[in-house]
């Protein structure tokens, strides 16, 4: 490359983001990742309003990981005011995040991060290609679809999530109708890690600091401690204290760093090297058939990483749905009080952070939220920082290519973009 | 309908399926979800019409290719941006999908025109006969819940036109 790459907006990521590179007597001098992400709406945005609004308002921040957005929201609200739900509930809600992981990951595997892989310039290409491979994400993807909406009501923006639990119980018949497809899931899943085991990712490692939430019991999803690679272990309410939102003037997004300033990376990488052992069996049997050696150091393995994962969710939610008989309320009934409360899930891309004030009446008085594509964006700048000295020699286009595509790989979720037709009308 | 068939159109046929699709926070983006609600409003109530099904999509992505397996007849309904004045109403049948450019506005990567051009190539059979497009053109995408007033103007002739188009057949 010879001149500076200036990509306005990413193509295949969630939303809208823009890359510039600029160069500098032959070598690069500056990268820029511009992100139009107004996190800061949302928090004004829920000032004032009723804390019961909050699920269903964070929801509408992301079409692909409305779930995401709801777990942590009823989390942190439901500690803010002392509220305890029951097994059922807890267990309800894992099942509706399973729905989500299966979207969201077929969705990204398949359309998203796949074509890159396979040197086509999108899936429109790929299912030229290979229709059938296509055909299968479709499918997974759809089931995740119908599994959202037999719990949420809709099969993009749930509406049955509340604080205390669920408005109301999902028809019985209709979750466990759904246990055939999502066995066809499971074993469409499981052909996907044999299959993404087989793709030529870029060879490309770094020593990062990975972040999960991790639990003793199993593969935390839904909630837990806060797990970093290097050993520190904290609970959600101290997770500001060692992890800082910084204002970038380039970006509308903030930036996360750890308190000593260092980059960290969260997402399905961080998950299935912090939590590898607390894999459902089937998950980790296909994980030793294609030979995965963990930890996974390569950002483009992200791919792997979520089709294991596949593998994981599908299992748990034919066993969560075979288990699925409500019994009694489904939300318990409290009075409205006072206080602060912290939430934290695992977004498909990540850790998802949510803290809540809430007043006497209710009202929402203060909101943070810290999504999971603002805490990799400090060290997806870092990454393509390392990636430019391999790249520079490659011909424009390639070299453009090669950024775009380590990006598409962290799955990046610029929320709340615009989704509106551009037309293009000729004047005769 | 769990799988994603490709043979040839089965007992569903005959549905006309409207589908509204927007972000409601992002201003005018959310037109077509509105003028779907103005028509339910205004023409849907109280009438008894079994082959007509309505969606409130908001951000379908590659998922409104589920929502229109099984339909003979889709309109969907969205804002749209063509430098046009806001409010201006376009009107676009399959034929005329050239006209669409996906990219830059789609997020998720996925818009219409691109999951349209999906659905045709992996399972033409199962796509409806005719998908006409009601766009909107849409003036402010600020963040916000309200639609700037000219577009607020064109809902009423927005929906009739659903209600031309749901009773043509």
């Amino acid at each position: 490359m010879n001149q500076d790459i200036h990509i306005p907006a990413l193509a295949r990521v969630e939303g809208e983001g823009a890359l510039t590179i600029r160069l500098k007597d032959g070598a690069i001098n500056e990268i820029l990742l511009n992100i139009y992400e107004p996190p800061r709406f949302f928090e004004g945005f829920l000032h004032g309003r009723f804390f019961q609004d909050v699920p269903d308002i964070t929801a509408r921040i992301c079409g692909i990981c409305p779930v995401a957005y709801q777990m942590s929201s009823v989390q942190a609200l439901e500690a803010a005011m002392q509220v305890t739900i029951s097994p059922e509930v807890r267990q309800l809600r894992q099942l509706l995040y399973c729905a989500e992981y299966i979207e969201s990951h077929a969705l990204h595997i398949y359309f998203l991060q796949a074509p890159d892989l396979v040197n086509q310039e999108s899936a429109l290409s790929l299912a030229a290609e290979a229709p059938e491979l296509v055909k299968q994400g479709l499918r997974l993807k759809k089931i995740g679809n119908d599994l959202l909406k037999t719990i949420g009501g809709r099969s993009v923006h749930p509406v049955n999530t509340c604080v205390g639990g669920f408005y109301r119980w999902p028809d019985e018949q209709a979750i466990h109708g759904l246990v055939p497809e999502l066995e066809w899931a499971r074993q469409a899943s499981i052909d996907t890690v044999k299959w993404a085991a087989t793709l030529n990712y870029p060879d490309f490692e770094q020593d990062y600091e990975f972040v999960a939430l991790n639990r003793i019991d199993d593969y935390a999803i839904y909630d837990g401690y806060i797990l970093s690679s290097n050993g520190k272990r904290i609970t959600p309410q101290e997770f500001e204290q060692h992890y800082r939102e910084t204002h970038v003037e380039r970006s509308n997004a903030l930036h996360s760093h750890t308190a000593d300033n260092g980059t960290y990376f969260v997402g399905p990488l961080a998950r299935l090297n912090l939590n590898y052992k607390k894999l459902r069996q089937i998950a980790k049997e296909t994980a030793r058939e294609i030979g995965l050696k963990i930890p996974l150091r390569n950002p483009y393995k992200g791919l792997l990483a979520r089709a294991i994962e596949l593998v994981h969710t599908c299992d748990l939610a034919i066993e969560l749905a075979n288990a699925y008989h409500p019994q009694g309320p489904s939300h318990v009934e409290f009075d409205i009080q006072p206080g602060e409360g912290c939430g934290v899930s695992e977004a498909p891309r990540g850790l998802l952070y949510h803290r809540y004030i809430v007043d006497e009446q209710g009202m929402i008085r203060f909101a943070r939220i810290t999504p999971p594509t603002a805490q990799n964006f400090a060290q997806m700048e870092a990454d393509l920082w390392a990636l430019a000295p391999s790249v520079i020699n490659q011909p424009q286009e390639e070299a453009s290519l090669s950024f775009e595509h380590l990006l598409r790989s962290y799955d990046p979720c610029i929320s709340c973009a615009t989704h509106f037709l551009k037309l293009h009308i000729d004047a005769a | 309908m769990n799988q994603l068939p490709d043979d040839a159109r089965d007992e569903t046929s005959g549905i006309i399926k409207i589908i509204g699709i927007g972000q409601s926070l992002r201003g005018d983006d959310a037109a077509g979800l509105a003028a779907v609600r103005f028509w339910q409003e205004r023409y849907q109530a109280n009438i008894e019409r079994p082959y007509l099904q309505v969606e409130l999509a908001e951000l379908p992505g590659i998922g409104l290719l589920n929502l229109l397996i099984g339909t003979s007849i889709a309109i969907l309904v969205d804002a749209v941006h063509s430098n046009s004045k806001p409010g201006t109403i376009h009107l676009l049948s399959n034929d005329q999908l050239e006209a669409f450019t996906g990219g830059a506005g789609s997020a998720h990567g996925w818009g219409v025109a691109e999951t349209l051009s999906l659905g045709e190539k992996l399972m033409p059979s199962s796509m409806p006969e005719k998908i006409i497009l009601i766009g909107i053109e849409a003036g402010n995408l600020s963040l916000g819940e309200s639609l700037s007033p000219q577009v607020e103007l064109a809902l009423p002739e927005v929906a009739r036109l659903i209600e031309q188009l749901a009773n043509r057949v």
